[in-house]
Formats: structure tokens, C-alpha cells, sequence
């Protein structure tokens, strides 16, 4: 596939991906704001912070839906990288508080959790972040190719690299 | 001793100056006219300095009030050293403010700034070939994110007057 | 020599030639990042992600020590041994160091094995390793300066420059190092007034862990309304305080990854630090104020203060006891509030009295410390500057909560 199919089908993606993530940013800044919450199937919006969440997404989202044009740029592949960046912290540190609060017994048990109750602590419902997610791994194959593309420096311009 | 800040104008001259500042600055109106300079203080080797944000000029030969302003400001101000804020995009432009002001004997520090944008532009300054040159200090500058800021500060130091007819020299003469 | 309009042009051209190149040379992704970070429209909602990510982690850190395994071994295992095997029950070293002999959890017992202990390993410790961690990793990785920048704009309304965050963000660990971190800032009005705006509004890391068990649902509240008056009052002490706020020059460091070995050695000195200066204080702050109680001043102090406690701030004159041990610790402070029976809001009332009031008596040394480069003329500047500002906010910042819950209705 030629550079240029490429980044068309980046384009592409990451335009639907942007919509989608601003409409979910979207609906948690409203429901932050009005201070209720939404399950829908496995997904829920809700709990501490959801304003905040809804704001990060909606930026991010924004992020990649101003990348579109002149996608191949390499500053509008920073913003792509910086956007999924921000789903990541959310995605993560969702994932790292669902591992530590699995682990205690809880206020009642022993020392440690059941097998049973370690288990629950990872079933639905999940926040929006956690489904984005994977599909936002998909920066990485642009951050490759970009890495690829950077070499060679040549001498002269080295030199003046005053950083 | 007191520093001016010269330079074209939107060349991020007040960017610099606010770097260099910080956020309490004295405005002083200049007497007789409706244009403003600015006059604040900046460390230096741990004394306090003077230093005036003189409005923008394109030249020596001013074209208009404020031109006229930024002039008056340097021939009064005779033991200045001037840092010359220079828009990295326009060289060329800017060199032509700077070398009047070397002309007329002031020690003279260029702040190559905007060096992002040039960057961005594909523009390459060879900063050290710059300075061979014209014998004075040139310092690539970012002022809206502080970069290269520092060094330029520690640089004031080397200014010093430069004979015209020395870069003349360096450059391979020049034709009537 | 003077040059003619077109020697000049014809010179920088010359020049322009032999300097002046077009390359083919690209932004690195890293530097383009870079930028991003630093331009306020793509900066500033990264900066609130970064922010969000550094408190989950501190709440799902702490939490995992302190409510999954530090509550339970206090509670089920410590206390009730402690009470059963400690001797001289109902005399006064029990009372000093197990302390309420009915109490079912370390928060109400309130003795220096029980409470202090609990308090100090508990609660603090596990919300001081998970602060640290973050803020090196952040330190290391050359996101804070970047914040530095951003924040400037802000900063610069008060007189001070972006560089400022930098003991801001220490504060928030401890304030000890952060006010030591003023250092760095140029003149002597930003010291003192950073300084001073960091010991009265800025809740250190050790209170925060505690505010989260106590008051878990109005920690962001409570820092909401401590950063608003840190912004109030700095500009009103700007304006206040002769002298001049020049800029500092701060080089912005290219990103780079953070090494294990540097976070680990980071990490420790910081750890350390606080088993050697924390801990005793949180113990000594016990038994002093237990001996305050067994001794009744505690009690006159409470019937003296209570037309302000009552009448001004709105919280019950028991406050008083917590309000001592605040200038020995803060955390200590607050967990004794949580043992005082009163209503949400006056318990949130009472915890942002605890922030704004006297600096703990490590930071209040170091404040000294701080004066004491401008002679005895300098300490005392310094010192009796800070109370004043202080007394000026206690009552005003204090009493204005009071007053929100009343326009609220809830008070």
C-alpha cells in the first residue's frame, strides 16, 4: 500500500473515531454537568469525576477531528498521539484502580478477596474510555510510520538543532 | 546601563520583554506624544537592569510617530546595549534594522526569534556563520514558550560596538 | 562609515546567502508533542488529563493501602489488643498512649500507639509514596516545567511567573521542601509571598490522604476554594507588598523517559524524610494534646475561643483541641476532627480551618529559616507578615464558608 492509501485510511478512521469520542465526551460533560449517570448495556457513565472525563474525551475527541486536514503532517500526527495519550490516562488508571480494589477482602472479609469477588471487580458495566481504548492503539501504527520517516537528518541541519 | 529592546514591529518584541520582566512592569508614557514605551527591570549577573520595550521600527528613518518614538529613544539613550528581536521568517528584513543600529556604535545582541516557525517553514539559519560574521551575539528564541531565552540574557555580556566596515570585510565587500 | 540604503540591502544579502538555507529536515513526533503541551488551546486540556490521571492514581493508591488492609489491621487487630494487654487502665499514660478505652476504631481512641500510629502509617504514608511517585515520574519525564508555562498567565496576575507552579506542586507533598523552593524565585516579595501563600493554602500531601478518609466526598470542594484564595489573596498581597516581581528564565527540557533507578533513589529520600521528621511530630502532637485534655486547659481553651468557633466560623467549640494539634501536624488534626460529632458541613468547615490556619510547626521553622537571610529585621518581616496575612485570612476565608452554608441553608 503507497503512503498516501495510508494516511487516506488514518484520515478516515481517525475522523469517525474523533466524532465518536466528542459524542461521548459530549453526553458525560452533560451528564456530569446535570449530575446524573447512564447504563447502557455494558456501559455506564457514571461515577466521581465524570464531568472531568467527559471534558478530557471531548478534547481529545476535538483533537482528532482538527488532525483531519493535512493528516500526514507531522503536527497533526502529534495531536492523534496526544488525544489517544488522553484516553490512555483515562483508560489506565481505570484499569489500575479495577486491579487494586480488587484485591482487599473489603471491609467485612479477610485479608484478601474471594476468587468469586476478585472476579466480580472486573464485570460490566465499564466506562466509554475503556471501549476506546483499543480502537486508539491504531495511533501506534501511525507513530511507526513516522518514525520511519524521520531519518536521515542530514549534517548541516544537525548542527543547527540548538536543542 | 540600560538595555532596549528594538525590532520590527509583531516580531514578539513584547514576548521577549515579558519573559525577561516578569509580570510588573512600569508603563510610562513618553511626554509630548500618544505612544507608548514600557520600562521594566531584569536580573542581570544579580543586579537589577534597566530595560525599555522601545516601539517597533523599521528603520533608522522613521516613517511615523511611533518610528519616530523608538529613534529618539536610542539616540538618547547613548550607553544602551541593544537587543535587536528579529522575526527568524524575515531575516534579511531584520538584518537591515540591526545593521543601522551597529552602524551607529551601540553594542547589539540579536534575538533570532520565532525560531519555531522558521523551523516549521523549513527556514535554516546557520546562527554561527550569523555570528562570525557580524561579530556580534545571535541567539535563536522561542519567546512565547521561553526557549533560548536564558542564553540570551547570559550573552548580553559580549556585546560589544562593531566597525561596519569589519562585516563588510566578512561578507566579501559589498558593490556601489 | 555609514552605508547608503543599498550598500545595506546588497550586505544582507551577501549574508542572507551564506547563512540562510532551505532544508528538508522535519519535526520529530517528540517535538511536536513538545509544542502541543506547551500551547495553551492543546496544553491546557492535556494539562487537566495529566491532572486527573495524577488524582485517580493518588485516590486508587491510597485507598488500596489504607482502606484495604491498614483500617482493617488498626481496627480489628492493633486496637483491641492494645486495649486488652496495656495496663493501668483509666490511668493517665493508658489515656496518653491507648486513649479512649471504649473506642472501637483508631480514628475516636485517640492515644499515641493507637491514633498516632494509625494516623502516621496508616493514612499518611501510603498518600505520600503514592504523591511522590506521580510527581517524580512527572519531574523526570519534563512535563512540569511545561506546566510551568501554562500556568504562567495565571501566575503573572499575582506577580509571579509560571515557574512558581514548581513549589505550588512540592507544597502539595510537603510544604517544608516547597517553602525551601521559593529559593529559587528572584526577589524577596516573591519569596515571601510565595512562601506565605503556600503555608496558609496549600494542603500537603499528608493532609490530603487523611482528607480523603474523612471527607472523601468534599476533598474536591475544599481544594477548589483553597486554590481560589490562593489566587485572592496573592493578588491582593501583590498589590500589598512593595518590591518587584521580575521574571525567572526557565529553559524548557525536551521530554525524555523517566529511569527506574532515578525514581527509586527519588523516592526513598522522600520516604525517609518523613519517618524522620514526620512521624514524631504526629506522636509528640498526641500526647501534648492529651495532656492538654487531662489537665482541663483544653477544655478553658474551648469555653474562651467558643463566641469565635460558634459564633464566626459556625463549628462546635470542641475544635479547639484539633486546632492545637494542627500547628504540631495537620493530618493529625483533621483525623481528630472526624472523632468530634458535628454535621458534614461543619466538619468540612472545620477541615478548611485546619488548612488555612498555622502553618505546622516544620513549615513555621522553615519560614523563619527563610527570614533569617534578611538579619533579624528579615525574621521578623517574615514572621510577623505571615501571621498577618494569616489572621486576615483564617477570619476571612474561614468565616466565608461559614457563610456559604448559610446562604445555602445548610448551616
Amino acid at each position: 500500500m503507497s503512503e498516501e492509501a495510508k494516511f487516506m485510511i488514518g484520515r478516515i478512521y481517525f475522523a469517525i473515531f474523533g466524532l465518536v469520542v466528542l459524542g461521548i465526551g459530549a453526553v458525560e460533560i452533560l451528564l456530569g454537568v446535570t449530575g446524573r449517570s447512564l447504563e447502557w448495556g455494558i456501559m455506564e457513565m457514571s461515577g466521581e469525576f465524570l464531568l472531568w472525563r467527559g471534558l478530557i474525551l471531548f478534547f481529545a475527541g476535538a483533537f482528532y477531528l482538527s488532525s483531519i486536514k493535512n493528516f500526514a503532517d507531522i503536527h497533526q500526527q502529534a495531536k492523534i498521539v496526544m488525544a489517544s495519550l488522553m484516553i490512555w490516562i483515562i483508560a489506565g488508571m481505570q484499569i489500575f484502580s479495577m486491579i487494586l480494589e480488587s484485591i482487599p477482602g473489603g471491609e467485612e472479609g479477610g485479608w484478601f478477596n474471594t476468587f468469586e469477588g476478585f472476579l466480580a471487580s472486573y464485570s460490566a458495566p465499564y466506562i466509554p474510555s475503556l471501549f476506546l481504548l483499543p480502537f486508539s492503539l491504531v495511533v501506534l501504527y501511525y507513530i511507526k510510520l513516522q518514525k520511519e520517516a524521520e531519518e536521515p537528518i542530514n549534517q548541516w541541519e544537525k548542527e543547527e538543532r540548538y536543542e | 546601563m540600560k538595555i532596549l529592546l528594538m525590532g520590527h514591529p509583531n516580531v514578539g518584541k513584547s514576548a521577549v520583554f515579558n519573559r525577561l520582566t516578569g509580570a510588573k512592569v512600569t508603563e510610562s508614557n513618553y511626554p509630548g506624544t500618544t505612544v507608548d514605551y514600557t520600562k521594566g527591570y531584569m536580573r542581570l549577573e544579580g543586579k537589577d537592569v534597566e530595560i525599555i520595550d522601545v516601539p517597533g521600527t523599521f528603520s533608522l528613518e522613521p516613517k511615523d510617530k511611533a518610528e519616530e518614538v523608538a529613534v529618539k529613544m536610542l539616540k538618547e539613550n547613548k550607553d544602551a546595549v541593544v537587543i535587536c528581536v528579529i522575526d527568524s521568517v524575515k531575516l534579511e528584513r531584520g538584518l537591515y534594522l540591526a545593521l543601522e543600529i551597529i552602524e551607529e556604535g551601540y553594542p547589539v545582541v540579536i534575538a533570532l526569534n520565532m525560531w519555531d516557525v522558521a523551523e516549521d517553514k523549513n527556514i535554516w539559519i546557520d546562527v554561527e556563520k550569523l555570528e562570525d560574521i557580524l561579530g556580534v551575539p545571535v541567539v535563536p528564541t522561542i519567546a512565547v514558550s521561553g526557549k533560548g531565552i536564558k542564553e540570551l540574557v547570559s550573552r548580553i555580556k559580549e556585546a560589544s560596538p562593531i566597525d561596519i566596515e569589519k562585516i563588510v570585510e566578512k561578507a566579501g565587500g559589498v558593490e556601489q | 562609515m555609514k552605508l547608503s540604503v543599498d550598500e545595506r540591502w546588497d550586505l544582507i544579502d551577501k549574508i542572507a546567502k551564506q547563512t540562510v538555507k532551505y532544508g528538508v529536515y522535519r519535526h520529530t513526533l517528540k517535538d511536536a508533542i513538545a509544542e502541543l503541551t506547551v500551547k495553551p488551546l492543546t496544553g491546557i486540556p492535556f494539562a487537566i488529563a495529566v491532572l486527573y490521571g495524577f488524582w485517580s492514581f493518588f485516590c486508587a493508591f491510597a485507598g488500596f493501602f489504607t482502606d484495604g488492609f491498614f483500617v482493617k489491621l488498626f481496627d480489628n487487630y492493633w486496637l483491641p489488643w492494645l486495649q486488652e494487654v496495656f495496663p493501668g487502665k483509666g490511668g493517665w499514660v493508658y489515656y496518653i498512649l491507648v486513649g479512649d478505652p471504649t473506642a472501637d476504631n483508631c480514628f475516636e481512641a485517640f492515644g499515641m500507639l493507637t491514633s498516632g500510629l494509625f494516623v502516621a502509617i496508616g493514612v499518611v504514608l501510603p498518600a505520600i509514596i503514592a504523591f511522590y511517585l506521580f510527581l517524580i515520574i512527572l519531574e523526570d519525564s519534563g512535563y512540569l516545567p511545561r506546566l510551568a508555562v501554562l500556568i504562567d498567565t495565571a501566575l503573572h496576575k499575582i506577580g509571579l511567573h509560571g515557574f512558581a507552579v514548581v513549589p505550588m506542586i512540592l507544597s502539595l507533598g510537603c510544604n517544608v521542601p516547597a517553602v525551601a523552593a521559593t529559593r529559587t524565585l528572584e526577589t524577596r516579595k516573591q519569596r515571601f509571598m510565595m512562601a506565605t501563600l503556600l503555608a496558609i493554602f496549600i494542603p500537603c500531601g499528608a493532609q490530603l490522604g487523611i482528607m480523603l478518609e474523612v471527607i472523601p466526598g468534599y476533598v474536591g470542594f475544599v481544594m477548589i476554594y483553597l486554590l481560589v484564595g490562593f489566587f485572592v489573596f496573592g493578588f491582593i498581597l501583590n498589590k500589598l507588598i512593595p518590591g518587584r516581581s521580575p521574571e525567572i528564565l526557565l529553559d524548557v527540557p525536551p521530554y525524555h523517559m523517566p529511569t527506574a533507578r532515578n525514581v527509586r533513589r527519588k523516592l526513598w529520600v522522600r520516604v525517609r524524610s518523613f519517618f524522620t521528621t514526620a512521624i514524631p511530630f504526629v506522636l509528640l502532637g498526641v500526647v501534648i494534646v492529651n495532656l492538654m485534655y487531662l489537665t482541663g486547659f483544653l477544655d478553658w481553651l474551648a469555653d474562651v475561643f467558643e463566641p469565635i468557633l460558634c459564633g464566626w466560623f459556625g463549628v462546635p467549640k470542641e475544635t479547639v483541641g484539633p486546632l492545637i494539634a494542627a500547628f504540631l501536624r495537620k493530618d493529625l488534626a483533621v483525623a481528630q476532627l472526624s472523632a468530634i460529632e458535628m454535621t458534614t458541613y461543619q466538619l468540612v468547615t472545620s477541615v478548611v480551618l485546619v488548612s488555612l490556619y498555622f502553618p505546622c510547626v516544620a513549615t513555621f521553622a522553615m519560614l523563619i529559616k527563610e527570614g533569617r537571610e534578611g538579619g533579624w529585621k528579615g525574621v521578623a518581616q517574615y514572621l510577623f507578615g505571615s501571621l498577618a496575612a494569616l489572621i486576615v485570612v483564617v477570619f476571612l476565608w474561614g468565616g466565608l464558608v461559614h457563610l456559604i452554608w448559610i446562604i445555602l441553608g445548610v448551616a
